[in-house]
C-alpha cells in the first residue's frame, strides 16, 4: 500500500509537472514519465494488459506524437505564459487536495455497492468475447482517427 | 440484422477511399447516397415490423456462434434511426454538389459515414460504455469535419469545439465508473435494476450531475453551449446540417434521456432541474440569436433555443410533454437541416453569411427561397407546418402538469422566434435585389433536390400530424414514458 | 467499497482538477492538449482502480484498453488540427484563435 501510494504520488507529480514546465519538451517527457508511473501502478493493481498498454502506447506513440508536433511547430517562439498562474497552481492544487481528502474521507463505506459477477476466463476471452461491440467501436474510432489526419494533412490543389 | 446499421456505414467507410483512387467523384457518391437510402428504406419498413411485438433485441450469430453484441431496437431508437437517416440522406445529397469546392469527396463521404455509423450504434447500444464509444466515433469524425475546409475559422472553431467535448467525454466516463462502482453492472437494463435496490441517493444525484454536465455540453444546453455558435456556422453547410439536426440530438439528448427516463428514473427533483434547464435555453439563445448578423450563426442559436424545447419537453416527464419534446426532436431536425441546406445553397451562390449584405434573392433563387421559408415557419411554429403541432403539445403538456410559467415562456418564445426567422426571410429573401446578385443562379440540382425534400417532409409531417404521431411518436414517448420498467422487464437479455 | 477505492478516487480527482486548470490557464495549444492527457489519465485510473477493487478487474482492462485506442485517435486529430493551426497563424497561441465571437 506504501509502495502504491509512492507511486500514485509520483503519478500526480509528473502530470502536474507536465503541465506546469515551460519548455514544451521537458513537458513531453514528463508526461512519459507520469504514463510510466501509471503503467507501473497499473502492474501491481494486476492489470498487466492494462499496464501495458499504457506504457507502449500512451508513454510510447502518444509521446512520439507529441514530440513530433512540438518539433514541427517550432519556429514559432514562445508563447507567454502568465507567471502568476504558474504560482496559484500550488495554492489551488493544495486547496483542492485539502477539500477532495475531506470528502473522501467523508465518503468512505457511504457509497453503497453492489457485488459484481465473478470473472472468468482469460483477459482474451473478456475482450474477444464479453466486449465485442466494443471492438466494433475501436475499428470505428480507428477509421476515424485515420481518415481525419488524412483529411486534415490533404494537399489543397487550389490556393487558399 | 440490425447491425447493418453499423457496419454498413463502417464498411462502405472502409472501401471509399480505394474507392476514391478510382473515380474521385461518382463513384464516392453514389455509394455514399445508395448506402443512406438503404439504411432509410431500412428503418422505414423493416423496422416497423421487427418492432411490432415489443422490443428487438438481437443477439447476433457468427457463423453459429454466438457473438456478444447485443442490440436493442425499441420504439424510441427507431424513431431516432429514422430521423439520422432522413436528415443524413438529405445532407449526403446535398454534398453531392456542395462539397465539390472543398476537395477530396471520397474522405469526405469517409468521415460522413463514420460518424453516421457511430449515431447509430449510439441508438442501439444497450451498454454504458458502449454508449460512450460511439458517441466517441461520432464526436471524432465531427471535429475534422467541422474543420474539412482548412481555414483559420474552421479550425478554430474545430479546435474549440474538441477541447470542451473532451472534457464533457472525460465527466461521462467518470460517472460510468462510478456508476459501475456502485452496481457492478454497465448494461442498462441491470444498471436500472440495480440502482432500484440500492435506493443510494447522493451518489446517484453526483453522477446525474456529471451526466447532465457531459450530455449537457454534447446537446449545447445553456450553460455548456459555448462551443456550438462558432463551430456550426464554421462547418460546411450539409455538416452544420449534421451537427445541428442530428448529432445535439442524439449524443447529447438520446443519449440523457435513456439514461435519465430509462435507467436512472425522473425523479421531481431531476424533471425540474431538466425543465430549467430546457428553460434558460429557450430564453436565452432567442435573446443571443436576434443580435446575430451572419445567417449561420442565427441558425446555431436557434438550435440551442430549440433543444431548450425539447429537454423541456421531455424533463416534465408526462406522456403528453414526452410525445411533444420527441416530435420537436423530429421537426428540428428536419427543419434545422432544410434551414442549414439552404444557407449552404446561399452561401454557394452569393458567396456570404452576411444578412445584411443580401436582399432579394428570393427573384434569383426562388426554389432556395420557399424551401427556406418552409424551414423558417416550421421551426417558428406557423401552422400547419410541423413545428406547431409539436410546440402546441408541448405547451399543453406544461398547462395540463400545471406549470404555466413554463407554458408562457415557451409561447414568447415562440414569438421571438418567429420574429428573427421573418427578419430572415426579409433580409435574405425578399425586398429589393441587391445589384451585387443581379447575376446570381439557383443552386444546382442536388443541392435543391435535397432541400425540396425536407421541405416536404416538413409540410407532409405537418398536415398528416396525428398519423405520423401515433405512428412514429407515440411507441417513442411509450417506451420513455414507461420509465424504469421498461429496460428492466423486457430488456433482460 | 473497499476503503483503498477512495484512495484511488482522491489522487484521479486529483489528476482531473489539475488537467481542469491546465485546460483554463494556459495559453499554449501544445500545453492545453497535455492537460486533456493528464484528465485521460485520471479517468482511466478511475476505470481501473473501479475494477480492482470490485474484483472485475479483467473487465476493467477490456474498459482501459478501448478508452486507450480512443484516446490515441484523439491525439492523432487534435495535433493535426494543431499543427493546420500553426501553419495558419505561425503562433500556438490560442489567444490568437480569437477571431470568432463564441
Amino acid at each position: 500500500m506504501i509502495v502504491q501510494t509512492a507511486l500514485l504520488i509520483g503519478l500526480v507529480l509528473f502530470s502536474v509537472l507536465a503541465i506546469v514546465l515551460r519548455d514544451l519538451l521537458r513537458a513531453a517527457i514528463s508526461l512519459a514519465v507520469a504514463s510510466l508511473f501509471l503503467g507501473i501502478i497499473f502492474f501491481r493493481m494486476r492489470a498487466p494488459y492494462a499496464g501495458v498498454f499504457e506504457i507502449s502506447v500512451v508513454a510510447g506513440l502518444i509521446t512520439v506524437l507529441f514530440i513530433l508536433t512540438i518539433a514541427l511547430t517550432k519556429a514559432g517562439g514562445d508563447v507567454w505564459e502568465s507567471k502568476t498562474v504558474n504560482l496559484l497552481f500550488p495554492l489551488f492544487f493544495a486547496a483542492f487536495a485539502a477539500i477532495d481528502a475531506l470528502v473522501m474521507k467523508g465518503l468512505v463505506q457511504k457509497i453503497p455497492a453492489l457485488p459484481s459477477a465473478p470473472e472468468s476466463g482469460t483477459f482474451g476471452d473478456m475482450l474477444w468475447r464479453g466486449r465485442t461491440l466494443d471492438l466494433v467501436g475501436q475499428i470505428g474510432v480507428i477509421l476515424a482517427g485515420v481518415f481525419s489526419v488524412l483529411a486534415l494533412f490533404r494537399k489543397r490543389d487550389k490556393n487558399d | 440484422m440490425i447491425i447493418l446499421f453499423v457496419a454498413l456505414p463502417l464498411v462502405v467507410a472502409g472501401v471509399l477511399p480505394l474507392v476514391g483512387r478510382v473515380s474521385r467523384r461518382v463513384l464516392p457518391d453514389l455509394l455514399a447516397n445508395a448506402a443512406l437510402l438503404f439504411l432509410l428504406v431500412y428503418a422505414v419498413t423493416a423496422g416497423r415490423s421487427l418492432i411490432a411485438g415489443g422490443p428487438v433485441l438481437q443477439q447476433i450469430n457468427w457463423l453459429g456462434e454466438a457473438v456478444n453484441i447485443r442490440l436493442a431496437l425499441d420504439g424510441f431508437s427507431l424513431f431516432m434511426l429514422l430521423a439520422i437517416s432522413l436528415v443524413g440522406l438529405a445532407a449526403c445529397l446535398f454534398s453531392v454538389d456542395y462539397m465539390e469546392h472543398y476537395g477530396a469527396k471520397a474522405n469526405y463521404y469517409a468521415l460522413f459515414l463514420v460518424m453516421i455509423a457511430g449515431m447509430n450504434g449510439l441508438v442501439l447500444a444497450t451498454d454504458l460504455f458502449n454508449i460512450y464509444i460511439f458517441l466517441e466515433v461520432a464526436a471524432i469524425a465531427s471535429y475534422s469535419l467541422v474543420a474539412f475546409g482548412l481555414e483559420h475559422d474552421e479550425l478554430e472553431a474545430a479546435f474549440k469545439y474538441l477541447m470542451l467535448s473532451v472534457v464533457a467525454s472525460a465527466f461521462i466516463l467518470v460517472s460510468i465508473a462510478v456508476i459501475f462502482g456502485m452496481t457492478g453492472n454497465l448494461s442498462l437494463s441491470a444498471v436500472a435494476k440495480a440502482l432500484q435496490e440500492l435506493q443510494a441517493g447522493p451518489v446517484v444525484a453526483i453522477c446525474s450531475a456529471l451526466f447532465i454536465m457531459g450530455f449537457g455540453l454534447k446537446a449545447a444546453l445553456i450553460p455548456f453551449h459555448a462551443w456550438l455558435p462558432d463551430a456550426h456556422p464554421s462547418a460546411p453547410a450539409p455538416i452544420s446540417a449534421v451537427l445541428s439536426g442530428l448529432l445535439i440530438k442524439v449524443s447529447g439528448i438520446y443519449a440523457l434521456t435513456r439514461v435519465f427516463l430509462n435507467v436512472f428514473g425522473l425523479t421531481p427533483s431531476l424533471s425540474l432541474v431538466l425543465m430549467y434547464l430546457g428553460a434558460v435555453s429557450i430564453v436565452i439563445a432567442a435573446f443571443l440569436a436576434l443580435g446575430q448578423k451572419d445567417l449561420k450563426r442565427m441558425l446555431a442559436y436557434s438550435s440551442i433555443s430549440q433543444v431548450g424545447y425539447i429537454v423541456l419537453g421531455v424533463g416534465l416527464g408526462t406522456p403528453l410533454g414526452i410525445a411533444g419534446g420527441l416530435f420537436h426532436l423530429f421537426n428540428h431536425a428536419l427543419a434545422k437541416g432544410l434551414l442549414f441546406l439552404t444557407s449552404g445553397s446561399i452561401q454557394q451562390s452569393t458567396g456570404t453569411r452576411n444578412l445584411d449584405e443580401m436582399g432579394g434573392l428570393a427573384k434569383r433563387m426562388p426554389i432556395t427561397a420557399g424551401t427556406n421559408l418552409v424551414g423558417s415557419l416550421a421551426i417558428a411554429g406557423v401552422p400547419p407546418l410541423n413545428g406547431f403541432w409539436s410546440k402546441l403539445l408541448i405547451i399543453i403538456a406544461l398547462v395540463q402538469a400545471g406549470h404555466p410559467g413554463f407554458a408562457l415562456v415557451a409561447v414568447l418564445a415562440s414569438v421571438a422566434t418567429l420574429w428573427y426567422y421573418l427578419l430572415i426571410q426579409r433580409k435574405a429573401f425578399f425586398g429589393k435585389l441587391n445589384e451585387r446578385w443581379a447575376a446570381v443562379r439557383e443552386a444546382p440540382f442536388w443541392m435543391a433536390a435535397s432541400t425540396v425534400l425536407l421541405a416536404a417532409l416538413c409540410i407532409a409531417v405537418g398536415i398528416f400530424f396525428s398519423l405520423a404521431i401515433k405512428s412514429w411518436v407515440q411507441p417513442a414517448a411509450g417506451v420513455l414514458a414507461g420509465g424504469i420498467r421498461t429496460v428492466i422487464s423486457s430488456w433482460g437479455f | 467499497m473497499i476503503n483503498t477505492w477512495y484512495l484511488y478516487l482522491f489522487f484521479s480527482a486529483g489528476l482531473i482538477f489539475a488537467g481542469l486548470f491546465g485546460l483554463l490557464a494556459k495559453r499554449n495549444l501544445i500545453k492545453l492538449f497535455i492537460s486533456i492527457e493528464v484528465i485521460a489519465k485520471g479517468v482511466s485510473l478511475v476505470l481501473v482502480a473501479t475494477g480492482f477493487t470490485k474484483g472485475n478487474i479483467l473487465l476493467a482492462q477490456a474498459l482501459v484498453v478501448t478508452f486507450i485506442v480512443i484516446e490515441v485517435s484523439l491525439v492523432a486529430t487534435a495535433l493535426a488540427l494543431i499543427i493546420n493551426i500553426y501553419r495558419r497563424t505561425q503562433s500556438l497561441d490560442v489567444r490568437k484563435l480569437a477571431k470568432l465571437k463564441g
